[in-house]
């Protein structure tokens, strides 16, 4: 059981972010909602309230769907690490369907213990939230909030069902595992590296293309309909499908164009190397950060643009928006805690996955401990290591994420009264700023159980390990 | 025994290892006191459990001792703190292991010279000429851009070898070398030990359980239970076999 925590705490985190998530956002939405009836002003008009309904949505399917890929990739790294285990059963006797759908088991137990967890978790900060908020006259004290609802239970049915089909896609590769691989003989990791295949690739491509032209058709609707933002989700979805799924193509480019900034010292040289000459374990280990910071970005790119665009709408048509500044502030308010929500789902993976790879490197770092690498130089190299995957990570984030949130705010609000029609994507310097300084932080912080891990094991343990 | 320091490469005296819980401890080491000398060839044998490799992992600082003095050349290492022994790692001591431990992530060339990179520097101009030597010794010379996985364990082993003797090392400690090796291999692989050490005069010191293997030592130790119970020169397959027959029948 502890061994099942240990392996699944990273899962189960993610799961509980998700359903804590799509908890607090339904409970904050029907908060608003009730506290725009309650006022005179907005009360008459339903559009906020409507557009505050189309937010939330947008946000859980984000959320749910992010929670799955990193998911997805929790459990690829997991079996990647099991593959002895796995073999030693298969050697013993047991079938590879019956080994998946024993992960797939776990996995339904991972997404229930997230649903319990973050259901509890979400309640908590919306009940507190509001209450500060009524104490502190930041909102209104007058009205008797109420935190249920039968739609509760629809995040959290996604998160269990997304959990468990994430837990069943990772384990892919349990299929592979040959019961020979239990017997020592066979070569350390070679396999593991397989590449990718064709298939795969070309899906990727198409998924993405495909993904990007339903956004672009979002776009154009959304001069005319806020709705088009539901064309513009599956768009962005299938995008960023085919983008996950042929990480192996972009990440490693990104990887080396970082690498060759970090220096030449053996630490960092030999961090360089291995962050890019395993594609499919870098791409695994930086998938889960590209996601946050593409997510961050966006949100990030959304709001700026939604705020310029409202800026422009007002100053073309001020009567229509006299009363929007309350609601302009919730939302903006709402939008800030949902990026620190994102973020923290994107260092969840992150750190998760680089102490996984360096749990399964063990060997490979007592060997370097016993040729001669002092500890402080093992620090070095997974610290630089860290450095590379953040970096790569970040670069192609704020790519794809300035790219999506652009299209996201013009296919909701393009056709809004007094919009300009389209417009330029923006990101905030300010943000920009503090998406280096905690690149930086997380850098060091994804390093430091790691290393400290790796360099408290003796070599003669660490090379027995087999 | 000779215990005179210059003669020997690395010498151990009332060396003890215990494991375990106090009330149930095995002791792999008991009183062992043995030099190794330079320039040859030594074997230290015994069946599994002897405490074989706990001997190799201490004397090459890998492990810390219970109680007793280990030294490499002059150099006392029982006090060394764990950055200093690092080094003393990286400049004085080869290592050759049963499972190969290349870098999978670097090329031939490249684990090669990885000692002289966790060094931080590049092979001088006369470590170069004798890298290339032992490259072509070796026959190594059209795998430099290869990767580990994609040689055979011969060839993997010849690369370990050349990465062990890089540096001209004080000491080269082999485990089990030709453990993960077919016979015919293992052979070619136990000539090119013997030839470094007749040839350059690198000390060598090989754990191994395998009598063929410790027939082409200059020197066989022989361990049972922590103990040193045989100290033998050279020797061959036979006679090792019937002697290792013998001690476990006493046993």
């Amino acid at each position: 059981m502890t061994g099942f925590l240990r392996e699944h705490a990273p899962s189960v985190l993610v799961a509980s972010l998700s359903s804590a998530f799509g908890v607090a956002v339904l409970q904050f939405v029907g908060v608003i909602r009730q506290m725009l009836a309650a006022d005179p002003v907005t009360g008459e008009s339903g559009t906020v309230a409507v557009f505050l309904g189309i937010v939330g949505a947008v946000f859980i399917v984000i959320a749910v769907y992010v929670g799955a890929i990193v998911t997805v990739n929790t459990f690829a790294t997991i079996i990647a690490g099991r593959t002895r285990t796995i073999a030693l059963m298969r050697l013993i006797g047991s079938s590879a369907r019956t080994q998946r759908r024993a992960v797939a088991r776990e996995g339904v137990l991972v997404g229930l213990a997230g649903a319990v967890i973050g259901s509890l978790a979400g309640t908590l900060v919306s009940v507190t939230t509001v209450a500060i908020g009524s104490a502190t006259g930041a909102i209104p004290s007058d009205v008797a909030y109420s935190f249920d609802g039968a739609e509760l239970a629809l995040p959290l049915a996604a998160v269990v069902l997304s959990t468990w089909l994430a837990s069943w896609v990772g384990s892919r590769r349990v299929l592979t595992v040959s019961p020979m691989q239990a017997t020592g003989a066979a070569g350390e990791q070679s396999r593991e590296e397989a590449s990718a295949s064709r298939g795969r690739s070309v899906a990727a491509i198409v998924l993405f293309l495909l993904g990007d032209a339903v956004l672009g058709l979002a776009i154009v609707v959304g001069l005319v309909s806020p709705f088009a933002i539901f064309v513009g989700l599956i768009g962005g979805v299938i995008s960023f499908t085919g983008l996950v799924l042929g990480a192996h193509l972009v990440m490693p480019s990104a990887l080396r164009l970082v690498g060759r900034v970090l220096g030449r010292s053996a630490a960092s040289r030999l961090a360089a190397e291995n962050a890019v000459r395993y594609p499919e374990r870098s791409t695994r280990t930086t998938i889960g950060l590209v996601i946050g910071i593409t997510l961050v970005t966006m949100f990030a790119v959304a709001l700026q643009g939604y705020q310029n665009l409202i800026n422009q709408a007002q100053q073309n048509d001020p009567e229509y928006y006299a009363g929007i500044d309350p609601a302009f502030v919730t939302t903006i308010v709402v939008f800030s805690v949902l990026m620190g929500f994102s973020a923290l789902i994107a260092a969840v993976g992150m750190v998760n996955n680089l102490s996984l790879s360096v749990l399964q490197r063990r060997r490979e770092l007592g060997l370097l401990r016993a040729l001669g690498f002092t500890a402080r130089q093992v620090r070095a190299m997974i610290t630089a290591e860290s450095a590379q995957l953040t970096a790569a990570s970040v670069l192609v984030g704020l790519v794809l994420g300035t790219f999506y949130g652009w299209a996201g705010v013009q296919s909701m609000f393009g056709s809004i009264t007094g919009s300009p029609g389209v417009a330029v994507p923006a990101l905030p310097l300010p943000f920009l700023a503090v998406v280096v300084v905690l690149a930086a932080v997380l850098t060091v912080a994804a390093a430091v159980g790691p290393s400290r891990r790796a360099t408290r094991v003796p070599p003669v343990v660490a090379l027995a390990v087999e | 025994m000779d215990t005179a320091a210059d003669t020997l490469v690395a010498r151990v005296e009332a060396l003890e290892k215990s494991y375990g819980p106090i009330d149930n401890r095995v002791r792999a080491l008991r009183e062992v006191t043995l030099g190794i000398r330079r320039g040859e060839f030594t074997a230290i044998m015994g069946p599994s459990g002897s405490g074989k490799s706990t001997l190799m992992h201490i004397m090459a600082g890998l492990d810390s001792a219970s109680a007793g003095r280990v030294w490499l050349g002059e150099t006392e290492i029982t006090s060394l703190a764990d950055d200093a022994l690092t080094v003393l790692r990286r400049r004085r001591v080869g290592f050759v292991f049963q499972s190969f431990n290349l870098v999978p992530t670097l090329d031939i060339e490249g684990n090669i010279v990885l000692p002289f990179e966790l060094d931080g520097r590049r092979p001088s101009g006369s470590e170069r000429e004798w890298i290339d030597r032992l490259v072509d010794s070796l026959g190594l010379r059209s795998r430099l851009r290869h990767r580990p996985h994609e040689l055979s364990g011969g060839q993997q082993q010849r690369v370990a070898i050349a990465r062990a003797l890089a540096t001209r090392p004080d000491l080269v400690f082999a485990d089990e070398p030709t453990g993960n090796l077919d016979s015919r291999t293992s052979r070619e692989v136990l000539a090119l030990l013997a030839t470094a050490s007749r040839e350059y005069g690198q000390s060598i010191a090989m754990v191994t359980h395998d009598p063929i293997a410790a027939s082409y030592a200059d020197r066989i130790l022989f361990l049972a239970d922590g103990r040193v119970v045989r100290d033998l020169g050279r020797s061959s397959a036979e006679q090792i076999s019937t002697l290792m027959l013998g001690m476990e029948r006493a046993l």
